[in-house]
């Protein structure tokens, strides 16, 4: 069924559809309206589900430690500072594998109050395990929520989404929200083999030491990358389902290109009508959007870029003293290659600034102008 | 006033005799009172229990991957978490029609007092149906003794060194579980177990949050002979250092009345963490615990 | 006892590959593999020891034992128990002086257990109970005792369960001795003394009344026809006081005659006003029996009544029953009249002198301080001497008592094996420190029988740090004694916060009205429930009860509740990490700690 939603309630249609049993969410701008839609669909029992109301995000996760490791569906969403708050349970709820989904409205980080889009809050947890999926619009945010569940309890590794504040979280869209039905068909009960089970008493996270701890975190390694070779597979049967294409990554009129942006968020969509726009000039640029982001797609990675003479890669984020994230990890990623492209990091709309087509102009005319991508990132926009 | 001595409430023998959800080969210290408040826990809790432990000595002494000593289900979490964890288990227990088994958070006094207040005050605002005892040793021992939110005045700890003992009075831990108007809150001791055990027992069919605190001697942390352990905890409540009581909806009871009455000072002269302490801090101390026995008291009426 | 140990349970998880961790990483199965018991310098053991009471009784009586057998209800088990160290419970739960009584724990907590009142209660209950089950087969050597009091009913009982054919020669035509004849009615009577001698003859023991040595068969023949003999003749002779006009009235006499006369039935003329010297138990038999002939009664006693030996139960019996006491106060001399009736008796004010060395305190006369009694009668009690004229020949016999060597042989110069006991030899003269040596005479003599070295025996069955012997471990009647008998469990060793206090039951007594008009017995035997209440103040000093604390203060689950035998739990080594705990928690001392290297205590 087709509806106007915002991202947020498009969020919390995609928890219900998946009927998550337990949520445990604590409000923060601009996530504050999905906790006001599943506490509104929790208390009409239109989600029959517990809603914990707790204190802090970090009791928010650590509930859900609770909950999943009792072997039901859990869901959380939150938002920059909270994320930040939760920063220690993220990292305990990966080394316990517990497949958790949690939305994350990319939102500046303060110090200097900031309330708008910024990736530097789920950036900062790209160690902590959790898988990353960063969303572009309302509706891969909704599918993606239901793809995530599939994948998560597959591999069992908890789910990052991310998509950017206010941009996407309060803008209002047409999203053809699935029957439940289908996403039942999708998305079976989660059956975990350990639970907390009186009947087969085990302890789960106890004390390893270093005989054990490293293989350990070798399968947690290991689980993240099964997601490279499951993630697919969930996205071909969801669009036998649901009718919807996604991928790890996606690429837009690479053919041929010279220049290729790399885009995470609502960035993606200015830089895919610019894509549009300069195509129609004649100009030989594309696009690919960074989805999954941990695991590093490392091979799609190579595939898509790998033949391209210029990447330009845009980051709003900023990891202080080296620059934005993606463009370092992207770089890293192509280092190996005999014919690498040259890398044009670019920061830009830090903070929820407004990054417009004229700028993705702006980046892709520099990128292809200029033969000596010096390797420091351009700040484009910055009032010097 | 009615005496109590502590085998007033006996343990039944088949209970002792019987299933041992907390069996040997555990790694605590010699004399370790956490060990024993944890076994007479789960005697009277019984199997259909849940235990979650955040940081403490406990994540030690039940055993390193892949072994574990319990036999109910545990679930370690982070350090200030017990209460959300606890919340978090209830809320699946309950979708999976599991709502007698007990959700036992299981914390020690620094994951209680201080870092895991936050969360255990949200829990208990909620009221939700956990129980959530703190076995408290006074200071943060597994870490080696430093100071806590529940060390006594005049103990010595690694972050009170030498003279420089605690100069502040232990936190009030039950008046601040209390002041959440909680169903249940109760103190025990290892010196006390059939008190214990009967505890443990009653709150299977209390619904709410319930809050045990349970003071657990640490021979290497106060300084004392293991063998003296449950000793000292005994000259805690029959100084009323350390009152036995419950309340319950309100209701006040003092559990035990001990027949032999201690001074403060006795009391802490059998532990050498007080070594350094003053005399002046020692009537302060007595002045203290006169005080609160007086107001526990009071609450009785 | 668990079929199989727990350590075995413990399984070793394979870790090969990274592979190998587990789904979710959790941990199970148990921490059995790890043996804690590494850890541990110093283990604890369940050893029973001895008790306070047991230690102080002269006899070795193991109250514990048999006040365990009682609380279960095992009154016949109790009963024979009791027996096996201390003969005659009903006599002696009546006129026992009660050393385990001032020696019981519990005085610091509460007062003591009624220790002599249960042990009347099992005596009184099961008295009639025959065959005894442990008599043994006769072995063929015969052993006559001489004096049928308790020095010799223990010599014979003790020696007939050794299996030696006994008789016991008695001077008087009753027996009993000074049970019968020194120890009033009222306190012992006559019934229950007839019991213990029934019980004895059922044992297979000749009892020999009216047959007096030296007079009707001499010492000599007695050593021809038996291979041991043991002298127990008593001290039924007074102590004169030694004044002026001390020989010269009948109105004078020795407390000892008048209590002897008065329990065989012949008369005596007490007189309406009685003056009795002395202040031990005899003295105060000797007024409460004048009172009970009518007379009115002074005791006269020259230390304070602090310093008085006599029961202070008794004591304030009889001052119920009228006696007045004058205290600090020595006779002096007597002042007769003519037909040698008495004057007056003339006594000295005493005080006392600070104590000397031995902490004695001495009574010293104040000069000039001397004062009037008026009394018709005097009786004398200030110390029973043995009279030993039948033994005149016999080396070594010049004093007031028959030297013995330390198995209580007399030095015969090779004529016969004589032991000799009770109040004859130097001992404390109470009926329990009789029965003692009686006990010890019989261990004694089997070891002569059986060439045992006694030194070495006595280092075996030595109860405590005292002189008492056990006769169970002689018999090697285990595990009925302790296996560390050597080792005494005071107050220290108590801890007392296990128990509650509970006021002593008291055997219901006659009012002092009823009582002093009568020589019935007045003292009411404890019911079955009183018994019962009484017994629960007992705290098994020293000896496992099963009270489970070392189960439940167990911080390692090392006490396994199925025990081997003698007790009831087991400690599971491979987890005991030798906290001590157990040992500190245990309220009466049964469990020790043992240094690993060493096996030291």
């Amino acid at each position: 069924m087709r509806q106007l939603l915002k991202g947020n309630y498009a969020v919390a249609e995609g928890a219900r559809l998946c009927r998550v049993k337990v949520v445990s969410v604590y409000p923060i701008t601009p996530q504050t309206t999905i906790v006001e839609r599943l506490s509104e669909i929790c208390a009409s029992g239109e989600l029959d589900a517990k809603f914990i109301k707790v204190e802090s995000e970090h009791s928010a996760m650590a509930t859900l430690v609770g909950a999943s490791s009792a072997g039901v569906r859990a869901f959380t969403a939150t938002s920059s500072n909270g994320l930040l708050l939760m920063h220690e349970v993220l990292h305990w709820v990966a080394g316990a594998r517990l497949p958790i989904v949690m939305t994350n409205v990319n939102r500046a980080v303060s110090g200097g109050w900031n309330i708008w889009a910024d990736q530097t809050d789920s950036i900062s947890q790209r160690d902590t395990g959790w898988l990353q999926i960063y969303c572009e619009s309302s509706q891969e945010v909704l599918d993606s929520v239901i793809m995530a569940y599939r994948l998560a309890e597959k591999i069992l590794m908890p789910v990052m989404l991310t998509y950017d504040a206010f941009f996407l979280s309060h803008t209002t869209e047409v999203v053809d929200v699935p029957d439940i039905e289908l996403v039942d068909e999708f998305l079976p009960p989660y059956q975990p083999e350990f639970k907390l089970d009186i009947d087969n008493p085990r302890m789960f996270g106890g004390l390893m030491s270093p005989d054990y701890f490293y293989e350990h975190r070798y399968t947690v390694h290991k689980a993240s990358q099964e997601a490279l070779e499951y993630y697919p597979e969930v996205c071909r049967e969801f669009r036998d389902i649901f009718g919807r294409d996604y991928d790890i990554t996606e690429e837009y009129r690479t053919d041929g290109a010279e220049v290729i942006v790399v885009t995470t968020g609502t960035i993606t969509s200015v830089v895919r009508i610019t894509v549009d726009k300069m195509r129609e000039a004649g100009r030989k640029v594309g696009l690919m959007k960074l989805r999954m982001f941990r695991p590093v797609p490392v091979d799609r990675w190579r595939s898509i870029l790998g033949n391209v003479a210029k990447v330009v890669v845009i980051d709003r984020n900023l990891s202080p003293g080296l620059g934005g994230v993606f463009a370092d990890e992207v770089q890293a990623a192509l280092y190996s290659l005999e014919n690498r492209p040259s890398i044009y990091p670019v920061v830009a709309g830090l903070g929820g600034r407004d990054v417009t087509p004229a700028d993705i102009e702006g980046i892709i005319n520099h990128a292809l102008s200029s033969d000596d991508p010096a390797g420091v990132p351009l700040f484009w926009g910055l009032k010097e | 006033m009615e005496r109590t001595t502590q085998r007033m409430i006996e343990i039944p023998r088949d209970v002792m005799t019987g299933e041992e959800l907390w069996q040997p080969g555990v790694l605590s210290c010699q004399g370790c009172g956490g060990s024993l408040a944890m076994k007479l826990a789960l005697k009277g809790l019984g199997r259909r229990t849940v235990i979650v432990l955040p940081a403490c000595c406990m994540s030690i002494i039940v055993g390193a991957y892949p072994y574990s000593t319990s036999q109910v289900p545990l679930l370690h979490v982070p350090f200030e978490t017990a209460a959300a964890g606890a919340s978090g288990v209830r809320a699946a227990l309950d979708i999976r029609g599991e709502e007698d088994v007990v959700v036992m958070a299981w914390a020690g006094d620094g994951g209680t007092f201080d870092i895991g207040l936050q969360a255990l005050s949200g829990a208990a605002e909620r009221n939700e149906d956990i129980l959530y005892v703190c076995y408290d040793n006074e200071a943060y021992m597994n870490t080696g003794i430093q100071r806590s939110g529940a060390t006594p005045a005049g103990a010595w700890t690694t972050t009170t060194p030498d003279k420089a003992v605690k100069e502040e009075s232990k936190k009030d831990i039950e008046r601040i579980m209390l002041s959440h108007d909680i169903p249940y809150m109760a103190t025990a001791s290892v010196a006390y177990p059939a008190d214990i055990y009967a505890k443990f027992k009653k709150i299977r069919s209390i619904k709410g949050t319930k809050f045990i605190h349970i003071l657990s001697p640490c021979p290497p942390g106060w300084q004392i002979d293991s063998a003296d352990s449950i000793k000292v905890s005994r000259m805690a409540t029959q100084s009323n250092v350390f009152p036995i009581y419950e309340v319950e909806n309100g209701k006040y009871t003092i559990n035990v009345y001990p027949e032999k009455e201690v001074t403060v000072k006795e009391y802490m002269k059998t532990q050498g963490r007080f070594r350094y302490i003053t005399d002046d801090a020692v009537n302060a101390a007595q002045e203290w615990t006169d005080r609160k026995w007086e107001k526990l008291k009071g609450m009785l009426k | 006892m668990a079929v199989k140990k727990r350590s075995d349970l413990g399984v070793i998880y394979e870790f090969k590959t990274w592979r190998d961790i587990t789904p979710m990483n959790t941990s199970a199965g148990t921490m059995l593999h790890n043996k804690t018991g590494s850890w541990r310098t110093i283990k604890p053991v369940f050893e029973n020891k001895t008790p306070a009471c047991q230690n102080s009784c002269p006899a070795g009586n193991d109250i514990e034992g048999w006040i365990k057998l009682l609380q279960q209800g095992e009154y016949e088990k109790a009963y024979w128990h009791l027996k096996r160290e201390e003969p005659f419970p009903s006599v002696l739960g009546r006129v026992c002086f009660r050393f385990c009584e001032e020696a019981c724990n519990r005085i610091p907590f509460d007062d003591c257990v009624g220790i002599s009142a249960l042990e009347r209660f099992i005596g009184d209950r099961d008295a009639s109970l025959v065959p005894h089950p442990d008599l043994p087969e006769y072995n063929g050597k015969s052993m006559a005792v001489v004096g049928s009091g308790p020095a010799g009913m223990s010599a014979a009982y003790f020696g007939r369960l050794l299996g030696f054919r006994v008789a016991i020669f008695e001077k008087l035509q009753v027996m009993g001795g000074v049970l019968r004849v020194g120890i009033p009615e009222y306190r012992l009577p006559r019934d229950i003394i007839a019991a213990e001698f029934e019980g004895l003859a059922a044992m297979g023991i000749e009892l020999r009344p009216g047959t007096a040595i030296g007079k009707d068969i001499s010492l000599e023949e007695l050593t021809g026809r038996y291979d041991y003999i043991f002298l127990a003749t008593g001290a039924h002779g007074s102590r004169k006081l030694d004044i002026d006009g001390e020989d010269e009235s009948r109105r004078i006499m020795s407390g000892l005659e008048m209590l002897r006369k008065v329990s065989l039935g012949e008369d005596v003329a007490c007189g309406k006003k009685v003056a009795v010297i002395g202040g031990g138990n005899t003295a105060i038999d000797v007024a409460r029996t004048a009172l009970r002939m009518g007379s009115a009664v002074t005791v006269i006693y020259r230390r304070s009544e602090d310093e008085m030996p006599a029961n202070p139960e008794e004591v304030l019996e009889a001052r119920e029953e009228g006696a007045r006491f004058r205290f600090l106060a020595a006779p002096e001399r007597i002042e007769l009249n003519d037909d040698g009736s008495i004057k007056k008796l003339i006594c000295c004010e005493m005080e006392l002198a600070p104590a000397d060395e031995s902490g004695r305190i001495r009574p010293a006369k104040k000069d000039g301080a001397l004062f009037d009694v008026e009394t018709d009668s005097i009786l004398t009690s200030i110390g029973e001497v043995p009279i030993l004229d039948y033994l005149k020949g016999i080396a070594g016999n010049e004093k007031d008592v028959v030297a013995v060597d330390g198995t209580l042989m007399v030095n015969t110069g090779g004529n016969g094996k004589i032991f000799a006991g009770g109040d004859i030899i130097d001992i404390q003269r109470t009926v329990v420190n009789a029965v003692a040596s009686g006990k010890k005479a019989a261990i004694a003599i089997d070891c002569d029988y059986r060439s045992a070295d006694f030194g070495d025996v006595l280092k075996e069955i030595s109860i405590g740090n005292g002189s008492a012997l056990s006769f169970s471990r002689y018999m090697n009647w285990n595990p009925e004694t302790p296996q560390n008998i050597h080792m005494v469990v005071d107050s220290e060793k108590i801890v007392y916060d296990y128990f509650e206090k509970a006021p002593r039951v008291m055997q219901k007594t006659g009012d002092a009205e009823t009582r002093k008009n009568s020589f019935n017995a007045y003292r009411e035997t404890f019911t079955e429930d009183e018994a019962q209440q009484e017994a629960s103040r007992c705290m098994h000093c020293g000896r496992c009860i099963e009270c489970d604390n070392c189960l439940i203060f167990c911080p390692d689950m090392s006490v396994l509740p199925e025990g081997d035998g003698q007790f009831g739990y087991e400690f599971d080594y491979d987890y005991c990490k030798g906290c001590g705990i157990c040992f500190t928690e245990c309220p009466r001392h049964a469990i020790t700690m043992v240094s690993e290297e060493e096996g030291d205590k």
